[in-house]
């Protein structure tokens, strides 16, 4: 199979130019990884190099639509994990997943009808990689979900694709602190009544990182919620890029749709790119959305200076204070605190 | 300990300040009183050290230092403190941890060793209970949602908790009703000291009645036009500012 790599001509890649990035060598033929930590009980893990599939991986594995970068993992990943929760199992500890290696890789993630997972997902940072996500939520399934995608100097796209069922909850965080190229796309689809998906994302940049979060919300049915709140600082010749399209599918009244998005640039050359989209087709809805892009406040930031609170430290406290409602949202204490720390840490290179 | 000498300060390119003069001792309140326009939020501001308030001649100096060479940081850590007209409200960061913030990194710039988390919970405590400042206020975002007279409060609980050598309060009844008045009037008296001093910027009369200063100076159009002691207030209140402006000229 040959791709003919996006370029920043097509419009849903404008920001984001994956051919340049890439350059000749492209993703390459290689197959990435995939790897779990100790698996709680309660989880079912397929390793997708293994010939015979069983029934569940056969029913859910390469089903959902892909975009045409994931559907080049989809052809060419011969390694990857399928990962089942079964009816009504409550997992309590998080399991984590690992994405790591150079080249393609894909993973299936199934709960089923009452289930639930907290998932920790995290990108290795060497490699030059194309991800593959499918993740399908039963019936009153609840998903929390935090991905971690560390600075990096390599090329990092995943496509994540979900359906929702009724009732189904999505709580997920997206931290990423920039590669020479990140996209993370997400295509959701809330297809149950009652499915509701509350997204949160911080993406903290400097020097010439790129990180580019693109989310496709679909309203497929009525009395379904999607939340989003995405906010990102970026130092340096750095570029965050927020696109969301949320569409409201005819006769899907009763939707409830927030979306938020703010940047705060601290160089001339840091560029934001933010671009929330609605496209209503059902009449009885609520969908709110904006964008916001600026500078830490002068007048705050002489408050805290006054106090005795040295400029460095009140740069790094204000822009701590701006991305804290994103973070706010992580329900595990263990990983929102983890996420604030990283978020500390990627501060202090901004502020540098 | 504060000394002014023949101030003008700009701010984007309008002269405000033309040519103040102004002396405070320690232990010494002295009130600033002027109408709107004359330059009492430009002095407050160009005394912590805001950007943007450009002194063109003139000088300040604080306990023998220059003022105008230290940063914002370096004056709070060196005894300075000004209690805001209109403290900005900070989402997500949580009170309590703004004041740990503010009293540790003072601490820091003095050599001295920081406080733990318990120690400056038990200070603020102290100083809360008598501000009425409740635990509640202390665990929301920083003036986030305060009413007028809470942000007040909070500035008195700052200075409380300072100690500073010169408390400049810009505007501090304003917007306050009569019993949230008394109640930051008494928080400053409590803070009255020997080594401290203070100047109270204020429109109005009011605030005097409650904290009576040493000396009052009336300030109109950049440079003080008047001085006199407490009775002077009296006379301002009577006559008002245009009487009281047209006399000095």
């Amino acid at each position: 199979m040959t791709l003919a790599l996006p370029t920043r001509w097509i419009e849903e890649w404008k920001y984001s130019d994956l051919a340049r990035a890439l350059g000749d060598a492209g993703f390459g033929e290689d197959s990435a990884a995939a790897r779990l930590g100790p698996v709680p009980q309660g989880v079912e893990a397929f390793s997708l190099d293994e010939a015979k599939k069983p029934e569940w991986v056969k029913a859910h594995y390469g089903k959902l639509p892909a975009n045409s970068v994931s559907a080049v993992s989809l052809a060419k990943a011969r390694g990857g994990i399928a990962l089942r929760v079964h009816k009504n199992k409550h997992v309590e500890a998080p399991l984590a997943l690992d994405f790591t290696g150079h080249g393609h890789v894909r993973a299936l993630l199934v709960l089923e009808e009452g289930a639930s997972l907290t998932l920790l997902e995290r990108c290795g940072s060497a490699e030059t990689r194309n991800t593959g996500f499918e993740i399908v939520l039963g019936r009153n399934a609840r998903l929390d979900h935090v991905r971690i995608a560390p600075n990096s100097s390599a090329v990092q796209v995943e496509e994540i694709s979900m359906t929702m069922a009724n009732d189904a909850q999505y709580r997920a965080h997206f931290a990423n602190f920039g590669a020479k190229l990140s996209r993370l796309e997400l295509a959701i689809a809330l297809q149950g009544v009652g499915a509701a998906a509350d997204l949160s994302g911080v993406s903290v940049l400097s020097g010439t990182s790129h990180a580019d979060i693109t989310t496709y919300v679909t309203h497929e049915v009525g009395e379904t919620q999607s939340l989003q709140l995405f906010k990102k600082v970026v130092g340096g010749s750095a570029q965050a890029v927020y696109q969301g399209k949320v569409t409201v599918k005819p006769g899907a009244d009763g939707s409830d749709s927030r979306q938020t998005a703010k940047a705060l640039l601290l160089g001339a050359r840091a560029e934001a790119d933010l671009k929330p989209e609605l496209e209503i087709l059902a009449d009885d809805v609520k969908c709110v959305h904006g964008a916001a892009v600026g500078d830490l406040d002068a007048d705050s930031l002489f408050y805290l200076r006054s106090r005795g609170i040295p400029e460095n430290d009140a740069r790094h406290l204000l822009l701590h204070a701006f991305l804290e409602d994103a973070v706010a949202g992580i329900a595990n204490t263990d990983l929102r605190e983890m996420v604030r720390g990283m978020v500390s840490r990627a501060l202090d290179k901004v502020t540098a | 300990m504060l000394e002014i000498k023949n101030l003008h300060v700009t701010v984007g390119g309008k002269e405000i300040l033309k040519g103040l003069s102004l002396r405070v001792e320690a232990g010494e309140v002295h009130a600033i009183m002027g109408p709107n326009g004359s330059g009492k939020s430009t002095l407050s501001y160009v005394l912590a050290g805001r950007a943007g308030y450009d002194i063109t001649e003139g000088s300040i100096s604080y306990c023998g230092e220059n003022l105008a060479a230290l940063a914002p940081e370096e004056r709070a850590a060196k005894g300075v403190f000004l209690a805001m007209q209109y403290p900005v409200e900070i989402p997500g960061v949580t009170t309590m941890m703004f004041l740990k913030s503010a009293i540790n990194a003072q601490r820091r710039a003095r050599g001295e060793a920081e406080l733990d988390a318990v120690s400056v919970l038990k200070a603020v405590r102290k100083m809360a209970a008598s501000l009425n400042v409740s635990e509640e206020m202390l665990k929301r975002a920083l003036n986030v949602g305060f009413s007028g007279g809470e942000k007040k409060r909070l500035e008195i609980l700052q200075m409380a908790l300072f100690e500073p050598k010169l408390a400049i309060l810009d505007e501090t009844d304003s917007g306050l009703d009569i019993d949230a008045l008394r109640l930051v009037a008494e928080g400053v008296n409590a803070l009255r000291a020997p080594e401290r001093a203070m100047l109270l910027i204020t429109h109005y009369q009011r605030l005097l009645d409650y904290i009576v200063p040493d000396r009052i100076h009336v300030l109109a159009n950049g440079r003080i036009i008047a001085e006199g002691g407490k009775e002077l207030a009296l006379e301002l209140e009577a006559k008002g500012y245009e009487q009281i402006i047209k006399d000095a000229a």
